[in-house]
């Protein structure tokens, strides 16, 4: 029998869902044929493991936060949280762009002092949008917010200051989740000509523990050229503990870089 | 009272009422969205978020509709839209090793070798496979309400479920080998 076709009549043979016949023919060969045998006994244990598998709990965080939610949708003032971020968001970047605007014609009908106060405008609104994204960036309650914070640095800053940097170093360095290293990683490879930025990705080469970030890390220096990272790609091929996929991303940069 | 007629008071604007369907959801959604992510603190969010799209928008609540396939198929698009931006974009690298890190350690202890290697071999399963095992194996829904969830046929979720179990029996006694 073809190996596809008795597969799927092995899988509901164990769900119990053959008719007669199908169940006779499937017996037949599951007796004579040691293939079929082999395949019966692998399918039964990973349809088993996948039935008897132990839930996950949530943590008590959960029930607070809806808790929570729960209240102020009724008490009619809730604000939500992510899924409501990107409209406000987009008002925010309207409001940024009508200013410019604004400062435009302000250019052409009283001159400077009108300019300067648009400028100051757009000011306020930047410094509004950088205020916004670190909030997210440093909310401990929620990791797709941390995310999402790091994104709004990789998308929407053209120019970090150095507490958008600090910050986005620490979340590399130091956040719980992964998800939230990587988006930070990337976001400090957008500013990765301001000297500061650069000298905290090749330190944090060193200290970096999570192979997927030292893997990104990696691939995003090679990018950079940069070449005083080659003793340090040398010292994590060599490095006993490291994951073979990152050994081999060092041994790759080394190439790349010499 | 049934899920609908609860869905029904909260579309009336009784918002008290869906505490009812948090404590009767939150853990099969929860558990949907963490084997989804494989990373439990981003499942606790979006299953958060998913309880704030059903309050939030009640009124696309369709009267008659299973309760059960809706909060599912709400699950699903905010699985979809949190990752669509981060998709496959470290997946190139993702080891084995790494997937349970995220994961809580304390169930980590608690699992079995046959538990771990199970879990390894839904990580290597592509996105749509995976949620097809999620739903109708370790969630247990029948095919029919699967295929009202992922909006297709019954015949076509079978096709999909044979598929996905080979594929994982391949994948498991691979990891089990090494």
């Amino acid at each position: 029998m073809e190996k596809q076709k008795l597969e799927a009549l092995l899988i509901d043979y164990i769900d119990g869902t053959l008719g007669a016949a199908d169940r006779l023919a499937v017996e037949e060969e599951i007796r004579t044929s040691d293939e079929a045998r082999t395949l019966y006994d692998q399918l039964r244990l990973v349809m088993n493991a996948m039935h008897e598998s132990s839930p996950l709990e949530p943590s008590g965080d959960l029930r607070k936060g809806f808790e929570s939610m729960l209240k102020q949708e009724i008490s009619g003032t809730g604000k939500g949280k992510s899924v409501f971020f990107q409209p406000s968001f987009y008002r925010v970047a309207a409001a940024v762009a009508l200013l410019i605007v604004g400062g435009g014609i302000g250019f052409w009908i009283s001159k400077e002092q009108r300019q300067a106060d648009e400028l100051a405008a757009v000011r306020k609104e930047m410094e509004r949008t950088k205020q916004m994204m670190m909030a997210m960036l440093e909310n401990q309650q929620s990791a797709s917010q941390r995310v999402l914070g790091a994104t709004v640095a990789f998308n929407d800053i053209e120019k970090a200051d150095d507490e958008i940097v600090n910050a986005l170093i620490q979340a590399m360095n130091e956040d719980p989740n992964t998800n939230v290293r990587i988006a930070a990683l990337e976001a400090l490879g957008k500013f990765h000509r301001q000297p500061h930025v650069r000298k905290a990705l090749i330190a944090s080469l060193s200290t970096q523990k999570d192979p997927l970030v030292q893997i990104a890390l990696i691939r995003l220096m090679v990018e950079m050229k940069e070449k005083n990272i080659t003793r340090e790609l040398e010292r994590i091929s060599n490095d006993e503990e490291a994951l073979p996929a990152v050994k081999d991303e060092a041994q790759a940069g080394i190439l790349k870089l010499s | 009272m049934t899920d609908e007629m609860i869905m029904e008071a909260v579309k009336r604007g009784e918002l008290q009422q869906a505490s009812v369907l948090f404590e009767r959801y939150n853990r099969r959604i929860f558990n949907f969205l963490a084997r989804m992510t494989m990373d439990r603190e981003s499942a606790e969010d979006l299953t958060q978020n998913v309880f704030l799209r059903i309050i939030k928008y009640r009124n696309s609540y369709k009267e008659g509709a299973r309760f059960q396939s809706w909060i599912y198929q709400v699950a699903r698009n905010i699985f979809s839209d949190h990752y669509q931006a981060h998709k496959n974009r470290f997946a190139d690298f993702v080891g084995v090793e790494k997937v349970s890190d995220n994961m809580p350690e304390e169930e980590s202890e608690m699992w079995d070798e046959r538990e771990i290697l199970l879990h390894r071999s839904m990580a290597k399963l592509g996105e749509e496979q995976r949620e097809i095992l999620i739903l109708t194996r370790f969630q247990q829904l029948k095919y029919e309400e699967v295929a009202v969830i992922m909006d297709t046929t019954v015949a076509n979720i079978k096709v999909k479920v044979h598929r996905a179990i080979a594929k994982l029996r391949e994948h498991y006694f691979e990891l089990e080998k090494t």
